[in-house]
């Protein structure tokens, strides 16, 4: 249904479909049509070369992705790895963001400088936060292992075993990001009216109890923004997992694997791997599919609760 | 209202940039990967090259090894490159491999992205046999292979070797126990570079040989079945490796990178350092007046078997087939390829020469002498991964603890296997 | 009731909470006061003892770092791509959010609900490789920038914060005289500044943060932003912890200025996106 458009004469009815093209084209061309053509390639074995002789194989990458021999337990991992990856960073990022973010709306001093402190490595971006904290990490007497030396024990922090080494990029994920969740939590506090707390103190309640039964569900709508954002965010999230530990078995989330797989990068064959772009887009198109039951499943869940607290 | 003008404004000053990067003359882009010696003297060169051919700049690209494979392919698909620096052809599937991946570089000719290079009349300089070997397909050249590393050997400290009374071991008895004189005076018996993942994988690869001089049969043996990553040969390589890994290479070994490593081991913090040959000159880099020389892997009991090397060929130059400067890549492999350039470019990469008349004479040549008659190819060079294979089917000393979470030799052997196994059989 | 007056006293709890936040800032700020300190070390010092604090701190890593790779131009080039592409985003953004909010081209629900599906598509990485190949834009600014024209969210949050704007303006505006373009960036530019500040940040900050596409796209490395030129400094020269540490820092400190004099408009950015978003 269209609405009366009342600008300029007969002739400029166009107008606004006119300028609404070039941004619509660009959307079509760059975002949508590509996610599209995802699709239609993991049906093909297409190298990514131009110039390669390509072939329609239909199902058979998923097969290969999924169920072929051990990759399906490989590629399980990962997938294991992508959730806790993604469960890791909503929680303690959702968490750790709520606590300051209450913590500092208690107009303490310096809350400036400390929002500052807080909000900076979002801002650094994913390279400096990267080599800042493998420096950190430096397992040759950095401060990291000389706290832990205090404590009698020894690490190879990224360079040790896997789990551990995926256990301490995902902790800087979180320090690198929590910024913007304390920011969004911040700004839902301070819609929260002071007197409806006070009201809450004065009749008796602690802390607690204020925070947890007048607090807290007002917040929903900043909390299922930053649940929203970290879940799909950090599913998809995978440059940090890049920089500093780069293409290594035992580390991997899914938006990794599908990088190495598209651009000839794998661990069990670093110098003669070739580009396999279809069979990287049928991983993309698993990712896609894992992202849309958890984001989906997120959102239902959310406008649930939502309408349950808010009435 | 300021905000039209304002946003014209701002794109005019993003688009003035792009008016920066016109061109002149021809340049001739130039991708190598990460290698101190090798990154010096291509720059050293290609300044001796431009001052013999005025009209043409080269532009030298660097990345680390892990990325060139992906910088090579990308780059070359997209036209934006045109001479490349790719280790020699490897990994071929051979006959008896079903169901394996192409290596990138038959993908590569396959796209026709490859120039071929056959009849080129720089190739006279070169070893035919290393020509066929790390470069040809199909009966025609696409790759100048510039020379082989050995990586199964093991540098040592002479000095240090003398101050407490070590002999270079001949069996692996012996390296453990030399390992273990020089813990108990407080020196890192190995260091290697860990953060990168492959030098704890090469060090481990003198192992490997030694348990297996022919690597060739070791890779259909797999194939076939005949050998299995959990046999009882295969159980001592991976208790070995084991050894290796927890016991011999310093502990926060993986905080040094694969550059830094020469350099730690250059200083005297450790007596040995196990790493391919390609390193020598980033110690003699590091520390000139160092006194140091280079074993080859005591892997076996039995001295007898620990006389052998394994290296790869190294690097080698592919042409863009699309390339629009054709005539200023041959110039440049024509000029690379002289004589007396080439051996400037051995003598500065310590590289094993690839073509008859240049010689190593560095104290790394002296060292390896004795042992080149006995040179093969490594076994990451000739082994293909079958599809569907697990990520533990290789012979890596880097999954043991502390590089990574395996304890136990006997599990993980039986772990390799199966996930051999299960690439082998999903493809029958 | 207890206490009934307010008095002003520290309480316990106020004074537990600035502890706990004193921590946590020295969790935030350890690891760059870390690379401070290795900064200023000599490569001896560092390979000694990494953590120990410099005795006599000296300026030659900074020397070396700005000699080794050119920082300033990558600065430079994070900063041109940012702007550019935000600001040409903008501009067609609000264009195609305006008539699809009002309704003034058919399909406007079709249209709007493409976008706001775009969270939950597939991974686009590939094709968009084929693209670039294809349209001959591998490795050049033009076809960096284009890949961040776009952002679907963008649109969703403009056009939710457009249809709060009554429809009498743009009758009246009509009345008036007054063109279509003219109205747009006259009166609903000014008038949706406050999404306009948090699409434009939310878009800023992750082109701005993007490593993985310059990895893929520029090779030149007078093309690379901040993010692509440190890892490829870190590739050459990662065996040098304290040149590094230089490289790092000398490329915190101009982002940090720029976020202090911005900060009030990032903030304010976030967090309006997320009332709307």
């Amino acid at each position: 249904m269209r609405h009366a458009f009342h600008f300029g004469g007969r002739g400029s009815r166009f107008v606004p479909y006119l300028l609404l093209l070039p941004g619509m084209l660009l959307y079509l061309l760059i975002s949508l049509g590509p996610s599209l053509a995802t699709v239609f390639y993991s049906f093909t074995d297409a190298s990514g070369l131009i110039g390669s002789p390509t072939k329609f194989v239909g199902l058979s990458n998923y097969r290969e992705f999924l169920f072929l021999g051990q990759n399906a337990r490989d590629n399980a991992e990962v997938l294991v790895r992508t959730l806790e990856f993604s469960v890791l960073v909503t929680v303690i990022q959702t968490g750790l963001g709520l606590f300051v973010a209450a913590l500092l709306n208690q107009r303490l001093a310096a809350t400036n400088v400390f929002r500052t402190v807080f909000f900076m490595p979002v801002i650094l971006g994913v390279t400096i936060v990267g080599l800042t904290w493998t420096l950190f990490l430096y397992p040759l007497g950095g401060p990291a292992q000389k706290v832990l030396a205090l404590l009698g024990g020894h690490s190879e922090f990224l360079g040790g075993p896997p789990f551990q080494a995926f256990l301490w990029v995902t902790w800087v994920q979180i320090w690198a990001n929590m910024g913007v969740t304390m920011i969004i939590f911040l700004g839902g506090l301070q819609t929260i009216p002071s007197e409806l707390v006070e009201a809450s103190r004065i009749d008796g309640a602690s802390g607690w109890q204020s925070f947890r039964h007048i607090t807290y569900p007002l917040l929903t709508p900043s909390l299922n923004t930053n649940l929203t954002l970290a879940i799909i965010g950090s599913l998809q999230a995978w440059q940090l997992l890049l920089v500093m530990k780069g293409v290594t078995n035992g580390t991997q989330v899914l938006g990794l694997i599908i990088y190495a797989i598209a651009f000839g990068r794998t661990v069990q064959n670093p110098t003669a791997v070739a580009m396999r772009q279809g069979y990287g887009a049928a991983a993309s198109v698993v990712l896609f599919v894992l992202v849309l039951i958890i984001g989906m499943t997120a959102q239902f869940l959310m406008r649930r609760r939502e309408r349950r607290v808010l009435g | 209202m300021k905000n039209g003008r304002f946003f014209v404004a701002l794109v005019l000053l993003a688009a003035l940039p792009l008016c920066l990067f016109a061109q002149g003359k021809v340049t001739l882009e130039l991708l190598i990967h990460q290698n101190a010696p090798l990154v010096d003297y291509i720059n050293a060169f290609n300044e001796k090259f431009q001052k013999q051919y005025p009209d043409i700049t080269v532009d030298v690209s660097v990345v680390k090894s892990d990325e060139l494979a992906t910088s090579t392919q990308t780059r070359l698909t997209a036209n934006d490159v045109d001479i490349i620096d790719m280790f020699g052809f490897a990994q071929g599937i051979q006959p008896y491999m079903k169901n394996a991946d192409k290596p990138n570089w038959q993908t590569l000719i396959e796209a026709g992205l490859l120039m071929d290079l056959t009849g080129q009349p720089f190739l006279k300089y070169y070893d035919p046999a290393a020509i066929r070997d790390a470069g040809s397909f199909n009966g025609k050249v696409y790759e100048v292979n510039t020379g082989r590393y050995a990586f199964t050997g093991v540098f040592y400290n002479k000095d240090l070797f003398a101050k407490y009374g070590v002999k270079v071991p001949t069996t692996w008895g012996q390296l453990v126990a030399a390992c273990d004189t020089f813990k108990k005076n407080g020196i890192a018996p190995m260091t290697a570079g860990g953060k990168d993942g492959w030098p704890v994988l090469v060090a481990g690869y003198g192992i490997l040989l030694a348990e297996y001089p022919d690597q060739a049969a070791l890779v259909k043996g797999l194939w076939n079945g005949t050998i299995k990553w959990n046999d009882a040969r295969s159980l001592d390589m991976w208790k070995k490796m084991q050894v290796l890994a927890r016991d011999m290479i310093e502990p926060g070994a993986s905080g040094i990178s694969f550059d830094a490593a020469p350099g730690r081991f250059a200083s005297g913090a450790a007596a040995m350092y196990p790493a391919g040959s390609w390193d020598a000159p980033a110690i003699e880099t590091a520390n000139p007046k160092m006194n140091y020389g280079y074993f080859p892997m005591p892997g076996s009991d039995k001295a007898a078997d620990n006389k052998y090397l394994a290296g790869k060929y190294d690097v080698g130059w592919i042409v863009a087939a699309k390339t629009e400067k054709k005539d200023a890549a041959m110039k440049w492999l024509a000029f690379f390829s002289k004589p007396e350039n080439y051996q400037a470019y051995v003598n500065a990469t310590g590289i094993m020469p690839t073509q008859p008349t240049a010689k190593l004479n560095t104290v790394l040549g002296r060292e390896v002498a004795p042992h080149l008659a006995n040179f093969r190819l490594g076994y990451e060079l000739l082994w293909v991964n079958p599809k569907g294979f697990g990520q533990w089917a290789q012979p890596n000393a880097s999954f043991f603890k502390p590089f990574n979470q395996w304890d136990d030799a006997r599990k993980l052997a039986d772990q390799a296997q199966a996930d051999l196994d299960a690439g082998l059989n999903a493809n029958r | 009731m207890s206490g009934a007056t307010r008095a002003r006293p520290v309480r316990p709890a106020t004074v537990a909470s600035f502890a706990v936040l004193v921590v946590l800032a020295a969790v935030y700020l350890g690891p760059l006061l870390t690379v401070v300190n290795v900064s200023l070390q000599t490569r001896q010092e560092f390979s000694l003892n990494p953590t120990a604090i410099v005795g006599q701190p000296q300026l030659t890593n900074f020397v070396t770092a700005w000699n080794k790779a050119n920082f300033p131009l990558y600065l430079r080039n994070s900063i041109l791509y940012t702007v550019a592409a935000t600001s040409l985003y903008i501009l067609t953004a609000v264009f195609v959010a305006f008539p699809i909010a009002r309704r003034y081209v058919r399909g406007s629900g079709f249209l709007f609900s493409l976008f706001v599906v775009a969270l939950f598509l597939p991974y686009a990485l590939i094709p968009q490789f084929q693209l670039m190949l294809h349209l001959r834009l591998y490795n050049t600014p033009v076809g960096y920038t284009l890949l961040f024209l776009v952002d679907p969210i963008g649109i969703v949050i403009l056009v939710n914060y457009i249809r709060s704007i009554p429809r009498e303006l743009d009758e009246a505006a009509a009345m008036d005289g007054s063109g279509y373009v003219r109205f747009v960036m006259r009166v609903i530019f000014p008038l949706i500044r406050p999404a306009l500040a948090s699409v434009i940040v939310l878009h800023a900050i992750g082109i701005w943060n993007e490593y993985v596409t310059p990895l893929i796209y520029l090779t030149k490395k007078t093309y690379m932003p901040i993010t692509r030129g440190l890892m490829v400094f870190y590739g050459q020269y990662g065996n040098d912890w304290t040149t590094l540490a230089a490289a790092i820092l000398m490329l915190t400190l101009p982002i940090a200025a720029l976020f202090l004099v911005l900060q009030r408009w990032i903030y304010a950015g976030v967090l309006q996106g997320s009332v709307r978003g």
